[in-house]
């Protein structure tokens, strides 16, 4: 019962954050099939190789504070988003790396997410017109989110395992060294 | 060998190569003229949102914002000035004072929350207030509202 | 299992084992911090010969390991040493003891003898402290290289034994998950029932006062200095031997643990993002796989 009322109450704190980056991207996601301007038969996520200045769009930031943020850079035929995720202390910077790095290395099988972070974000995805043709786009939206909200709880319940784990096994030595005192 | 060559960049010499200008039209006054402008501006708010006025406030100080380049001092102006009013308004009020706005209005401001977004702890920037009156503005204007905001090229 | 068991599994049951049945005998296998065993038997099916390799013998020998193993193991001890190995041991099947008790009271003796030699310098500095209680002064600070870059150090005092470990945590996650860990090891002694506990005291990078003259010492992110603060009660002669079993396995009860949690959490990590897969398939389209047929009949396969 005490879990379930705060995930609510930090649901509630991120709620407007989430809510901002889900319309913005759901702005963003009106991809079309677009070729290259520059190179005759090349079809390019434009947002990456950023050849033309017209088709890219205006990249749009949502930041609850500095460590909380996330990057949409929209363009023509792609839209890259990159996020920053809380890291309060050591533990969660080292967590959420190790977690990320995991994630990267699977890109493959994740379709829109990108190898490499954008630099200053942790992870970012690569969305592309072939994905929203292929995928239903409200539910890529939703995966997003979901990741977002999943990942902030992921690393806290690591950290504080992680910290429950730590005090059991001090705790389980000092008391064999101690209890053959008494 | 002289290599040199392969440096150049040959694209300024490419006709057809779109320059930024081209993208939008610039704004024609004098960046003195704005900047003067920014501050009036500022002033007038003030007085109004003495008289406790946050639509007229924010009609004042969004409409015919200071956009392109050049103009840096009086965009600060007019952001520090927007968040003020943003901050104080209390957060029931957001909705009707939103419906009161234009809808260039209410374009502008979008485009203000994502540039107050875009740089967190700035001044007295709040994430919270921001994200509040996003997601306010959002369910009145809609997403073409982002959308617009996400296309056009006037950049405040 | 949450504590290291201080005797070698390995020995013990194989030695179980021959007792039970006779038979030739070869085997290699390894301990905690690259102590090498060779089990064998060389001449008769009878005699098995057990020798062990360990990195710090020679310090050992000098805090008087040799008398403590011809106490423990008396008539066992070899006289020729297996070459390449510290100590060989001589175990007669023929004469073990018959009665099952004192036989498994052997064996694990015998599986003890890692813990045994690593004991000396600790039986020592518990010694000197009860002849510096009227002497006063310092004793010897015992240095013992276990491991190619982690020792310990053991010196007493007039009214305690202080035993610091040095440790590496190879890899930047090692390094904060065993600070996490021993930070609890610092803070678990405010619970009422383990403040007899020894004192725990832990810094990482700068070596403790008692061993900053030692030459040789490295300064770097990675190192961490453990230092344990051992009072007479915790070696009065009933506790010695159980204080001295934990604490000599302190770096690998650590390390084990360090590892585990890494483990646990690449498992979780796992199902985590399996979960995100799910997800993230939902959004893929269905694409409608219907039977064709060709003009014959025949079903059409792609390959």
């Amino acid at each position: 019962m005490v879990e379930a009322l705060g995930s609510l109450a930090m649901s509630n704190v991120l709620r407007p954050y989430l809510a901002a980056v889900r319309s913005t991207l759901t702005a963003a996601l009106t991809l079309e099939n677009f070729g290259s301007q520059v190179v005759e038969r090349h079809n390019k996520p434009e947002v990456e190789s950023a050849s033309s200045k017209e088709v890219l769009l205006n990249p749009l930031t949502i930041s609850r504070n500095e460590n909380e943020r996330v990057l949409i850079e929209p363009s023509v035929n792609s839209i890259r988003l990159s996020i920053k995720i809380k890291q309060a202390d050591e533990i969660e910077r080292i967590l959420c790396n190790k977690f990320t790095r995991f994630m990267m290395q699977r890109a493959e099988s994740f379709i829109v997410l990108r190898r490499k972070p954008v630099a200053g974000y942790d992870i970012s995805f690569l969305i592309t017109n072939t994905h929203t043709e292929t995928m239903l786009k409200h539910k890529i939206v939703d995966f997003i989110i979901q990741f977002m909200e999943e990942v902030d709880k992921e690393i806290s319940e690591m950290k504080l395992s992680l910290n429950a784990r730590a005090r059991i096994v001090a705790e389980s030595y000092l008391t064999a060294v101690s209890n053959c005192l008494t | 060998m002289d290599t040199a060559f392969r440096k150049i960049d040959i694209d300024i010499y490419d006709e057809d190569v779109l320059q930024e200008s081209e993208l939008y039209e610039a704004d024609p006054r004098d960046p003195a003229e704005v900047l003067e402008d920014a501050k009036q501006r500022a002033a007038h708010v003030r007085s109004l949102l003495a008289k406790n006025d946050i639509p007229g406030a924010l009609t004042v100080i969004l409409d015919n914002a200071p956009y392109g380049p050049n103009v840096d001092d009086a965009k600060i102006i007019t952001l520090q000035t927007l968040l003020t009013i943003l901050n104080t308004t209390k957060s029931a009020d957001i909705p009707g004072v939103i419906k009161a706005l234009s809808l260039d209005t209410q374009d502008t401001l979008m485009k203000y929350l994502y540039k107050g977004m875009a740089m967190p702890g700035w001044g007295d920037i709040s994430g919270s207030v921001l994200l509040g009156w996003h997601e306010k503005l959002t369910e009145v204007a809609g997403v073409g509202c982002i959308v617009r905001t996400m296309t056009d090229r006037r950049i405040v | 299992m949450i504590l290291l068991e201080p005797h070698n599994v390995i020995i013990q049951t194989t030695i179980l084992e021959k007792i039970q049945k006779p038979g030739s005998l070869d085997v290699v296998f390894v301990d905690y911090d690259n102590v090498r065993f060779h089990l064998s038997t060389p001449e008769r099916k009878t005699v098995l010969l057990l020798s062990m390799n360990i990195r710090c013998w020679d310090e050992l020998v000098q805090y008087g390991a040799l008398d403590i193993l011809r106490r423990e193991y008396g008539s066992l001890l070899a006289t020729q040493v297996e070459p390449e190995y510290n100590v060989s041991l001589e175990i007669d099947l023929e004469q073990v003891p018959t009665d099952a008790e004192s036989r498994e009271a052997f064996v694990t003796s015998l599986a003890l003898l890692k813990r045994n030699a690593l004991a000396a310098p600790f039986e020592r500095g518990f010694d000197t402290q009860k002849q510096l209680e009227s002497a006063g002064g310092q004793g010897e600070l015992m240095q013992i290289h276990y491991r190619d870059e982690e020792a310990m150090y053991i010196q007493a005092a007039p009214d305690r034994v202080t035993v610091i470990f040095s440790t590496v945590f190879r890899e930047e996650t090692d390094r904060i998950f065993g600070k996490v860990f021993l930070q609890e090891f610092v803070d678990a002694r405010r619970q009422p029932s383990i403040q007899n506990a020894p004192q725990v005291l832990y810094s990482s990078r700068d070596p403790p006062l008692e061993i900053r003259h030692v030459p040789g010492l490295r300064n770097s992110e990675e190192i961490g200095y453990v230092t344990f603060v051992l009072f007479p009660r915790h070696f009065t002669k009933s506790v010695a031997p159980s204080t001295i079993s934990h604490i000599q396995l302190f770096r690998d009860y650590l390390h084990y643990h360090i590892k585990c949690s890494k483990a646990y959490m690449h498992s979780r990590m796992r199902h985590r993002v399996t979960e995100f897969q799910k997800v993230l398939n939902r959004a893929k389209t269905e694409v409608a796989t219907t039977e064709r047929k060709t003009a014959s009949g025949r079903t059409m396969l792609s390959r």
